[in-house]
């Protein structure tokens, strides 16, 4: 049955090239678009490269206090990880790391712009850096306020060139660091930065009284399975941080969130509520692919209407022979999945080169997304969704033709 | 076998109605061979798409093998269908896309059979038609007697009781006719029930019993 129904698709395609290259050409972009969309969400989401124990970790980056008339928002001060988030029961580890901030790096006659994260030992030990030369700061760099510098391999071939980056000095916003270590370009979103320095080499220790600061804590369990303990104790932390907080806030909320939770609340400004409104997020880009996979499937519908006529012959004679409606139905959308799914494999080469180009054109720094297993899978299911989609509805019409008029050829 | 009462049949075209057959009458037997008979546009066609249950009557009643048809699903009548009728059209309607060997497969493909079994019963039924060296040829690499006995082995190869054929030879020759004729009676003889409508009279006086049909109403 199904050796029929390839040959007899194949047949069709061939004998209407226009019509297969148009046809191919929707699936093709409407593939791609879709598909580097979700490379790069998957890449961003899921625990890949960096952040590959993403899975067992939070992070918490704003805290938002209110009163009747008031309400403040901002990134986490260090003293709520080091006295509060670092005395949590539930978690492994806790690191605390400052967002990536512009400085200038003076470098014999030229400067350059970096960008610069001062971070904790233990954000080393959360975060899987892949070292290609020295090492990456330990307990005693932090603990002592050791003037040592992590910088990823562009910017050792910017400051250097092809001279061995290790040992060297850098002055950064005026301070001078000794480059400790060289590790790999990363894009992640508690990973992205050009050079790491640590948190006690701030010039003032006034951040380790601030509530609020420039900090994104990371509250790493022993397993996924911690996660939701983890989310409880800190609701108990946060009634703890109000009740000490000199500034006499009424309500002060601080969220503990995986990285979708995390981004949606932010995208959304989900402060005050538990909730992440991650799943409307979602539930809203589902709908935008849907809509995006909408006007190429109803130029499909429309094409594939268009067969009626050709094939009506066709169709009589199976109905003479026995074929029922609804294995007519079944014949004409697994012709049309046959065509989605060869699209979709020319949609996945296609994707992987634009992948390729997006990450040499630069547009979003160190960005490397690949076709993983799971966009391979994503790509295989939006064909099939897109075959039955652009199918259904003509292949309905089709097996609803008299058989009669259809033998005919006046249906 | 096929037993047709009071059938009538009526399109609705445009504004106009049109009576195609009125009062119909019909009883056909086991291993029967009966030809249709009349002139064009009188109904002959309809007739035979109403006894292959290709199309329903406005009125009246019609039983195959002892059972009415009523209100059928269209599963039921596919399944119906298959087992029990073979077509064989004047233009042929085979499928140009597939080989000879698979759509005389066709049938086959909507019952539950294996491809070996389905592969087996097509070679057979292509060798009963004198066509076993073009299994692998496409219709339209075929001569028109050559096409009409491909119909006649994708008709035959379900086994079916009743062999349905609308103006078979319409679109042949005559030495391509006879040969196609010949096949039929053959089959008659080892026992399937042939219907064939035809303008042809020397080809219906073959057959046996001549059903005539004028102005939609059957007249001898």
């Amino acid at each position: 049955m199904l050796k029929n129904y390839f040959q007899i698709a194949c047949k069709v395609y061939m004998r209407r090239k226009l019509f297969t290259a148009i046809n191919l050409l929707c699936i093709v972009l409407t593939m791609v678009v879709l598909l580097v969309v979700t490379a790069i969400l998957q890449t961003t989401f899921y625990p890949t490269g960096v952040e590959g124990k993403s899975e067992r970790f939070l992070q918490t980056g704003t805290i938002t206090q209110s009163s009747k008339n008031n309400t403040m928002r901002s990134p986490l001060g260090y003293k709520v990880i080091d006295q509060y988030l670092r005395k949590m029961k539930t978690v492994e580890k806790v690191a605390g790391v400052t967002g990536p901030e512009s400085v200038s790096v003076y470098q014999k006659d030229s400067v350059n712009e970096i960008m610069m994260r001062r971070a904790d030992a233990e954000y080393w030990q959360i975060l899987d850096f892949k070292v290609l030369s020295g090492r990456v700061p330990v307990e005693d760099d932090v603990r002592l306020g050791r003037f040592v510098a992590v910088i990823n391999e562009s910017t050792a071939k910017k400051l250097f060139g092809h001279e061995a980056a290790l040992g060297k000095k850098v002055n950064a916003g005026s301070q001078h660091f000794e480059i400790i270590g060289v590790v790999e370009d990363v894009m992640h979103l508690n990973a992205y930065a050009d050079m790491w320095v640590p948190v006690t080499t701030f010039p003032s220790s006034q951040y380790r009284d601030q509530y609020t600061g420039d900090f994104t804590a990371m509250l790493m369990g022993k397993s996924a399975a911690d996660l939701p303990l983890i989310k409880d104790e800190l609701l108990q932390v946060v009634k703890q941080i109000n009740a000490d907080e000199p500034s006499h806030w009424e309500h002060t909320y601080l969220w503990a969130d995986g990285k979708l939770d995390f981004f949606a609340r932010n995208i959304l400004s989900n402060d005050e509520v538990a909730g992440s409104g991650a799943a409307q997020l979602l539930a809203g880009v589902v709908l935008f692919m849907l809509l995006f996979m909408l006007l190429p499937a109803l130029n499909l519908v429309n094409l594939n209407s268009g067969r009626i006529m050709e094939r009506a012959a066709e169709i009589g004679v199976r109905k003479a022979f026995g074929a029922s409606s609804r294995e007519l139905v079944k014949q004409f959308v697994m012709e049309n999945i046959l065509l989605c799914l060869f699209g979709g494999v020319l949609g996945l080469i296609f994707t992987k080169l634009a992948l390729i180009w997006l990450s040499n054109a630069n547009l979003v720094p160190y960005m490397k997304v690949d076709l993983s297993f799971m966009v391979f899978v994503y790509g295989f299911a939006i064909a099939v969704v897109f075959g039955v989609f652009s199918g259904v509805i003509p292949a309905w019409k089709m097996s609803r033709l008299d058989p009669v008029l259809a033998l005919k050829g006046t249906a | 076998m096929i037993r047709l009462e009071n059938i009538s049949k009526t399109y609705q075209t445009d504004k106009v109605e049109t009576l195609a057959l009125r009062d119909i009458n019909l009883h056909v037997k086991k291993g029967e061979f009966v030809s249709i008979m009349g002139p064009s546009g009188c109904g002959k066609s309809t007739l035979l798409n109403l006894i292959g249950l290709l199309d329903r009557p406005g009125q009246g009643k019609i039983a195959v093998d002892g059972k009415e048809m009523k209100v059928w699903r269209d599963k039921e009548l596919a399944s119906f269908r298959n087992r029990t009728f073979g077509f064989i059209f004047q233009s042929f309607h085979l499928i140009n896309d597939l080989r000879v060997i698979d759509n005389v497969e066709l049938p086959l493909l909507y019952r539950s059979s294996s491809a070996k079994e389905r592969r087996r019963l097509a070679e057979e039924a292509l060798a009963k038609v004198g066509l076993s060296a073009r299994i692998d040829h496409y219709p339209n690499q075929l001569s028109g007697g050559q096409q009409q006995r491909v119909a006649i082995a994708r008709a035959m190869v379900g086994r079916p009781g009743v062999l349905l054929a609308d103006e078979p030879t319409g679109n042949l020759d005559s030495r391509m006719g006879s040969e196609v004729m010949d096949i039929m009676l053959k089959l008659n003889h080892e026992g399937t029930t042939v219907v064939m409508v035809t303008h042809d009279e020397q080809q219906a006086r073959q057959g046996g019993r001549i059903v005539r049909v004028f102005d939609g109403q059957l007249v001898a």
